[in-house]
């Protein structure tokens, strides 16, 4: 058995041949999409425009993927298996024998046995990691230098916990409140709105901390101003089960029913609601580019979704209670109790298979499973503590300074703080199609006739009304006097109608309000039907 | 400008033309009228208005010869002479004869333009009328006259005519009109050229054979002139053809500057000097002085001096090292100074303790005491502070309430304020507060604490004087009956009119007018005893009793508003609060449950589904869904496996635990012999179930094999999962979303025995209009149904909704040049950003349409040679280089 470990920042130049194509690729990733047809334009002065910025685009993507070339010099790591091994087979003490030292560091257990299972979070850049035992202890650990800062007992049951825009702000999800702790371990605020909130996630863009509680009420809480930006309930019962999709930040929950449901925070009810699986939804994950989600069910079923078609692409057996998705798109679920497996698209079609494994001592029940961004780490956290195994490949070798940095500085820190809340999207951003901001507005359903219209058909119907001509009658009938209050009779009958219409909806409004007056509780006690 | 001439010289003809018109018909006229008016003079003459005589006398010398004739008395003489002198046309008279065609000599040709020089006519034409010739004859002198009155020469100059006269003898004279017998029979015929030769070598000469030349081309007759407009458009065109031809030579141009993406104004130009430097070398000296100065300065003994001077300046610069140090020394002591200074004042100002403020204002006005009482100055300055701050306290009355502002902002009410206005009223109250605070507290400070004596709040308990508490007694006494005889009024409307709030306020009030009746008693009963006590003047003891009393007697008051209210408070809140509670007992439960102390109580969801599922299937159950509790599960693995490792782990566990998984395995029986292989056989699934069993292994080494047939997995999950038809629910659901859109139409009903003759509507059904109705609205519903993206995806619902709020994010309509939507959000699709695009592109992409410099002057278009051909390479330069190659406004030259 041969095994080629490629660690991170090994680079390996390519034939040239395959480099052409390559960047041919990361050109058409930098074209981000096709341009539009040019030949059915009318407009010659358009069309002229047109190309003219279309040839601009082309020469930027082009420029940009050359740079790619030189800003992106680490290449990822990958297993490399001869002949007939697997490389599900590749155990990790096989892999410890083969990389280097510092990566051998990342290989670690943890055992902290009395407090209970563990979740875990990284934050932006992967060098921090907060740990929370579901018996309230809580640790904040700098990977990098494998330092706890801070480690503290909250004595109270917590049920997940999410870093905020860095490390210095985390939340987690206790008993019967959220709270935010500075990295120092001060409680900051205590969040009562979200009542006893069993998953959290950050959406980091939007600083908005989201949450569902026990009573299936899915939040949106704006950190910056503290401002509650939805409180929606999803009606589908409680659930633990909450990821956000990274391409377009819509929350996706997972339900005892079967059904996935995707919010934003602006509306009411939900975006997408699927029935995925006939068994409560265990487990959720969001690839990075959007359009590829897992769900697991209880019905030991693994489903691959493809999130443009809404249509299954793979299924796998299994049960999991955490699934996650790497950066470079493997998925890693927790099967079972103690076994971790990871799935790899190896053949860059969409078909994942297995491509590694790994299990942990017997009776060690995972909690949750999270990748380590920008490194081969995979996290595991279980009930007796957390291990850290090396899954070569997971993690995007190249790191963005403007996005996240590891090797951040204080200064830095600050200034990416500030900038980030200047750059802070409005709520309303959020939608399933986000490259659709910016587009014409669709078309929207008529509904009903419009006030004017309603104007106009009253002016109409006066004018038919005055229009009419009356009967030339004897015996004094037809007095001028008569005629005329005929005549304005007759308009009062015209408008009538639309009179009382309008008088309807006022009363229609006022009961609204008055119903809207009543505590929520107490509405279905008040008189549906007015007393006429 | 030709154009105009030639419409001029065209207007002209045609008025010359009408003209001519006109005169023939008014020499008819002329013609009928002058014999009437003959008449008339002769009349005149012969029976003229008898003038006086100085008048005659003078016409007489003014017009000898008229008179003369007059006098002479010949009727015809009279008319030509009158002809003469009155009108020309007259006189012409004799030219429409020819045009009558009398004379067969009359040339046809008209040549009006035609001009011989005088001397000529002179030489040649034998000049006069067969009429006049007689009279002529008669009167040579007469014709004389007449000649020298038209053409105003004097008549010496006919003189030689006359001659001529003389010798030819003809019928009539012989004239351009009646030329001679030779010239009409050709023989002899006089050309021009004839007649041009004596003219020879004589000054014009040149000139006018040029112009016979001229004519004599002219063979063709001349058209007719064409219509003005004709001849207006011609022009036009004509002038259009040359514009356009102008124009054209531009297109090229223009296509090119219309078709660049930017157009550059921002070449390189000096605009003007940068430095006074600069500018100070280019001068040149100008006027006498200038050059005078200039001659001084430049001067080469100057310049030497200058230089030398420079030199001895610098030596002098020189500064010595002691200087430098002490200055900077200086320097630093002062910057060190400052600086303590201003860590001092920062420390100060850190410093949160308001005791040192206030011990730091106290030697503060301390020292400002002691000044003012040293300084007679700052004393009066002080006092004239002092004085101002009253007399503005005073001008604004800021701390009463009875300032304009003040009332009317009291009659509108403070809750209509907005908050600025309810700060500024809420400072002035407390302004005002604080004022008479501090004038109470002088007051009591200076006198007895009367002023204590309204407040039943007061402390009295250090006098606890009996009348007090009498007093107090009473006081309770008479609230509690206010509080019998009060809040009779029941809420008409809101929640609490409902009738079962109705009836619990009822029963509270009841309950509450119930503890105000005992107290009342209450208070009876010690007024009683207090009044016996007064009667008695009884011991401390009993005083003690009654000022315990009083302590009670403020509170029942008290507690009874305060239950009503707490009760009326959960009585609103009832039903969340309830929850509430009943959600934090439920959280208490689950928390304690987690500790472990039962296996049954699970969290929600798993329990719910073993209700389900029934007992068979608890065991799998458990192993899904509660993995998050540690307890439960290595208790529940303890149960199902006993091997001896697993028995290890459940020793490591503590005792009460082990006793309790004891007692579960014994409930669990043999359900969990059963179900041991099931769990087994799910491991091996999880795991990929191909001959691949490291993983597995623990469990299949420890377990004891399976002798157990087992079910197989789909059926086992077919059975799980049985209970809820989970995909019939979400039809629904979608169905409900559906209809909640687009309501299904509603089916057509006929109300019974409407419109019905008995029985006959049953027959036929409901009416054929109705249910094509229902059909439209059925298949437009269909049709709108189709429409949305979940059509064809039965397990999914997609909101076809936008939301209000992202409404802003979108445009409302294509923007102008765009037709099509897909091409407009094709464009929008890259970012044009920073952030998006290497550095090298930005430029570009976000380059402005015009770039100019600032100060640029930009010239007007020049004509520069561009081939059309040029376009298609146009685009492939890069943008700078196609503002270089425009020359249109570029101002290069």
């Amino acid at each position: 058995m041969v095994v080629k470990v490629a660690r991170v920042q090994k680079t390996n130049p390519l034939p040239a041949v395959e480099q052409t194509e390559e960047e041919k690729m990361s050109v058409k990733k930098y074209l981000r999409g096709e341009a539009a047809d040019l030949g059915e334009l009318q407009d010659k002065k358009l069309k002229g425009q047109l190309a003219v910025r279309e040839e601009l685009y082309g020469k930027s993507a082009q420029a940009a993927a050359q740079a790619e070339k030189w800003l992106m010099p680490s290449e990822g790591g990958y297993l490399e298996v001869e002949g007939i091994e697997k490389t599900w087979r590749i155990k990790q003490d096989a892999i410890a024998a083969e990389v280097d030292i510092l990566s051998l560091r990342k290989q670690f257990d943890i055992v902290l046995p009395d407090f209970g299972p563990y979740t875990l979070d990284f934050s932006l850049s992967g060098r921090y990691m907060i740990a929370a035992g579901k018996k309230g202890h809580m640790a904040l650990l700098d990977m990098k230098n494998m330092d706890l800062i801070k480690e503290f007992q909250v004595r109270e049951t917590v049920r997940d916990v999410v870093f905020l825009h860095n490390q210095k702000l985390f939340a987690a999800a206790q008993k019967k409140y959220v709270y935010m702790y500075s990295d120092n371990g001060t409680e900051m605020h205590c969040l009562k709105d979200h009542g006893a909130v069993t998953k959290l996630q950050f959406l980091n863009k939007h600083f908005l901390l989201t949450s569902i509680n026990k009573l299936g009420q899915l939040h949106y809480q704006d950190i910056t101003t503290g401002e509650m930006i939805g409180n929606y309930r999803t009606g589908l019962g409680r659930t633990d089960t909450m990821e956000v999709n990274p391409y377009n930040n819509v929350i996706g929950v997972g339900h005892s029913g079967g059904t996935v449901s995707m919010w934003k925070p602006t509306s009411a009810a939900p975006l997408v609601k699927m029935l995925c699986h006939q068994g409560p939804v265990t487990a959720m994950a969001f690839h990075a580019n959007g359009h590829l989600m897992a769900t697991a069910g209880m019905e030991r079923k693994i489903k691959l979704w493809d999130l443009r078609k809404f249509e299954v692409l793979q299924t796998f057996p299994g049960t999991t209670k955490s699934m996650q998705f790497s950066q470079k798109g493997l998925l890693a679920a927790a099967t079972g109790g103690s076994f971790v497996q990871v799935f790899g698209d190896l053949s860059g079609s969409q078909e994942y298979s297995r491509y590694m494994g790994h299990s942990i001592a017997k009776g060690y029940q995972i909690r949750k499973v999270q990748f380590r961004p920008y490194e081969d780490v995979l996290a595991i956290g279980h009930s007796q503590g957390w291990s850290s195994i090396l899954i070569p490949g997971s993690g995007e070798p190249n790191f963005d300074t403007w996005v996240a940095n590891p090797f951040e500085t204080r200064k830095q820190r600050n200034e990416k703080e500030v900038r980030s809340l200047l750059d802070k999207l409005p709520p309303e951003t959020i939608m399933l199609d986000p490259s659709k901001i910016g587009s014409v507005k669709p078309a929207m359903k008529k509904k009903g006739p419009t006030k004017q219209d309603i104007e106009a058909e009253k002016e109409a119907a006066i004018e038919d009304a005055k229009k009419t001509k009356l009967k030339k009658k004897t015996k004094g009938r037809s007095k001028p006097s008569k005629v005329t209050k005929k005549k304005q009779e007759a308009i009062m009958r015209a408008k009538k109608p639309f009179l009382e219409k309008q008088e309807e909806k006022v009363k229609k409004r006022k009961r609204v309000e008055e119903e809207n007056q009543l505590p929520m509780s107490l509405q279905r006690f008040a008189r549906k039907v007015p007393a006429s | 400008m030709a154009e105009k001439g030639k419409g001029k010289s065209r207007g002209e003809i045609t008025q010359r033309r009408r003209r001519d018109g006109g005169e023939v018909r008014g020499k008819k006229r002329k013609n009928l009228s002058s014999s009437g008016k003959r008449k008339e003079e002769e009349k005149k003459r012969r029976s003229g208005p008898s003038l006086p005589n100085a008048l005659k006398r003078e016409l007489e010398r003014l017009n000898p010869t008229v008179d003369g004739e007059v006098s002479d008395g010949d009727d015809e003489e009279i008319d030509s002479d009158a002809a003469v002198g009155n009108d020309v046309y007259e006189y012409e008279e004799g030219v429409a004869e020819e045009e009558t065609m009398k004379n067969k000599r009359y040339d046809p040709v008209e040549n009006y333009e035609f001009e011989l020089p005088e001397d000529f006519e002179d030489w040649k034409v034998p000049s006069d009328d067969d009429d006049d010739d007689d009279d002529e004859n008669e009167d040579p002198g007469r014709h004389g006259r007449m000649l020298e009155e038209i053409t105003g020469l004097p008549a010496d100059a006919f003189g030689g005519k006359k001659k001529k006269d003389l010798i030819i003898s003809e019928a009539y004279p012989e004239s351009e009109y009646n030329p001679t017998g030779d010239i009409l029979d050709g023989s002899g015929r006089i050309s021009i050229q004839d007649l041009l030769e004596p003219l020879h070598g004589k000054s014009g000469f040149s000139k006018l054979r040029k112009d016979l030349h001229r004519m004599g081309k002219q063979t063709v007759p001349t058209l007719a002139p064409v219509a003005r407009t004709d001849q207006e458009r011609i022009e036009r065109k004509a002038a259009y053809e040359q514009s356009k031809k102008d124009i054209t030579k531009w297109e090229p141009l223009v296509k090119r500057n219309r078709e660049a993406p930017t157009l550059f104004f921002d070449e390189d130009k000096e605009l003007g000097y940068s430095t006074i430097g600069a500018i100070a070398s280019e001068f040149t000296p100008r006027t006498d002085f200038e050059k005078k100065m200039a001659s001084l300065v430049n001067q080469s003994e100057v310049v030497e001096a200058h230089k030398r001077d420079g030199a001895r300046l610098l030596e002098l610069n020189e500064v010595s090292i002691e200087d430098v140090k002490e200055r900077q020394e200086r320097l630093a002591k002062m910057r060190d100074l400052l600086f303590r200074h201003e860590m001092k004042a920062k420390r100060v100002k850190k410093i949160k303790s308001k005791t040192y403020h206030r011990l730091l204002k106290k030697d503060k006005s301390k020292a400002a005491e002691a000044s003012i009482r040293m300084d007679p100055e700052a004393a009066k300055e002080h006092a004239m502070k002092i004085e101002f701050k009253r007399a503005e306290e005073r001008m604004t009355l800021k701390h009463k309430n009875s300032s304009k502002w003040a009332k009317r902002i009291l009659k509108r009410g403070l809750d209509a304020q907005d908050d600025a206005t309810k700060a500024a009223f809420s400072e002035q109250l407390s302004q005002h507060a604080a004022l008479t605070r501090k004038i109470n507290s002088i007051k009591e400070s200076s006198g007895s604490d009367d002023s204590s004596e309204g407040d039943d709040s007061d402390d009295m308990s250090a006098g606890s004087d009996q009348e007090a508490a009498e007093k107090l007694i009473k006081k309770a006494k008479e609230k509690t009956l206010q509080v019998l005889e009060g809040d009779d009024e029941l809420p008409t409307s809101g929640v609490l009119a409902l009738p079962f709030m109705v009836r619990g306020l009822k029963k509270r009030k009841d309950a509450a007018d119930e503890e105000a009746k005992l107290a009342l008693e209450e208070y009876e009963s010690s007024l009683k005893q207090l009044g016996d006590t007064n009667k008695s003047r009884s011991s401390d003891k009993e005083a003690k009793g009654a000022s315990s009393g009083r302590r009670v007697f403020g509170a029942p008051e008290k507690v009874v508003n305060g239950t009503t209210k707490k009760e009326k408070v959960n009585n609103y809140y009832g039903d969340s609060d309830s929850e509430s509670d009943a959600e934090a007992n439920a959280d208490d439960n689950t928390l304690n449950d987690q500790t472990g102390k039962s296996l049954k109580e699970m969290d929600i969801d798993p329990s719910l589904l073993r209700e389900e599922f029934g007992f068979s299937h608890d065991s799998v159950f458990k192993s899904f869904g509660d993995a998050g509790d540690p307890e439960p599960k290595t208790a529940y693995e303890v149960a199902y496996l006993s091997s001896d490792t697993w028995k290890k782990v459940r020793k490591s566990s503590d005792a009460v635990k082990g006793s309790e998984a004891d007692l579960n395995v014994r409930k669990l029986g043999i359900v969990a012999q059963a179900e041991k292989d099931p769990e087994s056989e799910d491991d091996d699934e999880d795991s990929g179930s191909d001959s691949e069993e490291e993983m597995v292994d623990g469990i299949l080494s420890s377990g004891p094999k399976s002798t157990y047939e087992l079910p197989s997995q789909a059926e086992l999950i077919q059975r799980a999962f049985a209970g809820d038809d989970v995909e019939e629910d979400f039809i629904k659901q979608k169905e409900a979303v559906l209809d909640e859109e687009n309501p299904e139409p509603e089916k057509p009903v006929l109300l019974p025995g409407w419109g019905q003759w008995t029985g006959l509507q049953k027959k036929r059904g409901l009416p054929s209009w109705m249910l094509k109705e229902h059909e439209a609205a059925k298949q437009k519903r269909d049709e709108s149904l189709k429409k949305r993206k979940d059509a064809h995806l039965n397990n999914v619902i997609i909101s076809e909704k936008l939301g209000k709020k992202a409404e802003k994010l979108h445009t409302k309509t294509l923007p102008y040049p765009y037709t099509s939507k897909e091409v407009f959000e094709q464009s929008i699709r890259m970012p044009i950003g920073p952030e998006f695009n290497p550095v090298t592109a930005i430029g570009a992409l976000n380059r402005p349409e015009v770039v100019k410099k600032a100060g640029v002057i930009i010239k007007p278009i020049e004509y520069e040679d561009v081939s059309v051909h040029e376009r298609g390479e146009g685009h492939k330069r890069s943008a700078p280089k196609q503002g270089k190659a425009n020359g249109k406004k570029r101002s290069r030259k």
